[in-house]
């Protein structure tokens, strides 16, 4: 790891509970530029909680976390401006079903006068192109298979031109053949130098792309670090126990 | 005779009926443009208060919530009659008696009418909209909020036009529903059809005849209002399959 890299988000003692389940009980770390970040871990571990936190779509209880220097806490910060830069990818790509394909993608850039519509449409082709989607920009998302609507999920979010982009289990509602063509535009916007926070179950994929993974489990980040540290080497007994179910 | 009898009714009854409609006939159709009218101007503020409450009933805060939840019990736990009498008649007397001793505040029966529709129809309303708007994945939200949209951007641009093709068909049938709740506004005086009607039965006893085409003109209005709303529903529908 370099030196002297810029921490994009910052994770102190983060807590999250809901009503009184306590979900995250104290999360800890930093997120470098660039730094492409795997969470993985049980079901119930917090692993989506805590992406969810980052964006502030889940208000967190205690703790701090600071995107580019600003807090989620801080009043003063807009938390709308924020998000602009956050881009994330949903599961169940949540895409919008009563607009097509370039409207899904223009929607936000446009009503938020990041562009105007033509730079917009510009901008949303070229995002296409970048998922393969090209072919499809005035297709409406019930006309696509999982994997076409997850890519055109991955491109409007990169409409909004994010330095970050959140992943939360992108291919855990996919029919596994479509599995490799998302994780494929994944690979290529890691290797293109985003910042990228993966929940995922693809151990292959976490190997292949990951800078560092963190292992989650009971709300605590239970061990992290290289792919080759955590998921060839686990020390923990709980990573180990883990890792010995899903692989 | 039995046979000779009914005969004679049945030539006697469309006689009549003929007769009722050739001298009451324009005092009729009148009285159902006074329907429409109050039915239309009653919809028109249940629509606004329909979406002032039904959207505070989806937001976060508390008291928001707590402000739809007071407005639609207490409209839809008070009946309709009994809400016309308090508005018509109680609420001027209040105003005149308590408030600003000796004036000379009075609503008319259309404003009177107006506002008892909007509220009882706007609660009503305001249900409908709140569940559509709840209706949606609640991903929705979260996908446009988490492009940056606020929450009125979002609610406006990607929640509601989802939210809306679920709620035509209750709206729809709510309209009906107050269309034909005109009719209890007869009681404070309003000349819509069923009081025009009460005094053409007055007039000319005629009790079946006079109430048959009445029900008749209600059945004609809600079925034209069926109509517009499977075309509108129709196409709203368009390019969803």
């Amino acid at each position: 790891m370099a030196e002297n890299r810029n921490v994009k988000i910052h994770v102190s003692h983060l807590k999250k509970n809901f009503k009184k389940l306590e979900v995250l009980k104290d999360i800890s770390t930093d997120i470098y530029e660039g730094e492409v970040v795997v969470v993985i871990g049980p079901s119930g571990s917090g692993k989506s909680t805590f992406l969810r936190c980052i964006n502030n779509l889940e208000e967190i209880t205690g703790g701090e976390i600071t995107v580019d220097g600003m807090s989620l806490t801080d009043k003063k910060t807009d938390i709308n401006k924020l998000r602009e830069n956050i881009g994330m990818v949903f599961q169940h790509f949540n895409l919008f079903p009563h607009m097509d394909v370039m409207r899904n993608l223009t929607l936000a850039p446009v009503d938020l006068k990041k562009a105007s519509k033509e730079e917009a449409a510009e901008r949303a082709r070229k995002m296409l192109v970048k998922v393969g989607m090209e072919d499809k920009a005035d297709a409406f998302p019930n006309q696509l298979s999982g994997g076409q609507k997850q890519r055109v999920a991955i491109a409007r979010a990169l409409c909004m031109e994010p330095d970050i982009m959140l992943f939360d289990e992108p291919t855990s509602a996919l029919d596994p053949e479509m599995v490799g063509e998302v994780l494929q535009v994944m690979k290529q916007l890691a290797a293109d130098g985003m910042t990228m926070v993966i929940v995922t179950h693809e151990m292959g994929f976490a190997r292949e792309v990951a800078d560092r993974v963190l292992f989650m489990d009971g709300g605590y980040i239970v061990e992290e670090g290289t792919p080759q540290e955590v998921l060839l080497n686990p020390k923990e007994p709980r990573t180990i126990d883990f890792l010995n179910k899903v692989l | 005779m039995g046979f000779y009898g009914s005969f004679s009714i049945e030539v006697e009854g469309s006689f009549f009926m003929i007769k009722i409609i050739t001298r009451y006939g324009q005092l009729l159709l009148a009285a159902m443009q006074q329907t429409v009218l109050l039915a239309l101007c009653g919809l028109f503020f249940a629509c606004i208060l329909g979406i002032f409450f039904g959207i505070l009933g989806v937001t976060k805060n508390r008291f928001c919530r707590a402000v739809n939840r007071v407005f639609v019990d207490a409209i839809r736990g008070v009946p309709m009659i009994v809400l016309a009498y308090f508005i018509y008649f109680g609420v001027p007397a209040f105003i005149n008696n308590i408030v600003a001793s000796g004036s000379k505040f009075t609503l008319s029966a259309l404003q009177a009418g107006t506002i008892c529709l909007a509220l009882n129809c706007g609660a009503y309303m305001s249900e409908i909209i709140r569940a559509g708007i709840q209706s949606v994945d609640k991903g929705q939200m979260e996908a446009a909020r988490s492009l940056g949209l606020p929450w009125w951007r979002a609610m406006y641009r990607v929640v509601m036009p989802q939210a809306i093709r679920t709620m035509i068909p209750s709206i729809i049938n709510q309209f009906i529903i107050t269309l034909k709740d005109t009719s209890i506004l007869s009681i404070i005086g309003f000349p819509e059809l069923v009081n025009t009607a009460k005094n053409v039965v007055a007039n000319t006893f005629m009790t079946f005849e006079t109430w048959a085409i009445v029900a008749v003109m209600y059945l004609v209005v809600i079925e034209i209002l069926t109509v517009i709303s499977r075309v509108l529903e129709r196409r709203l529908n368009r390019g969803r399959e």
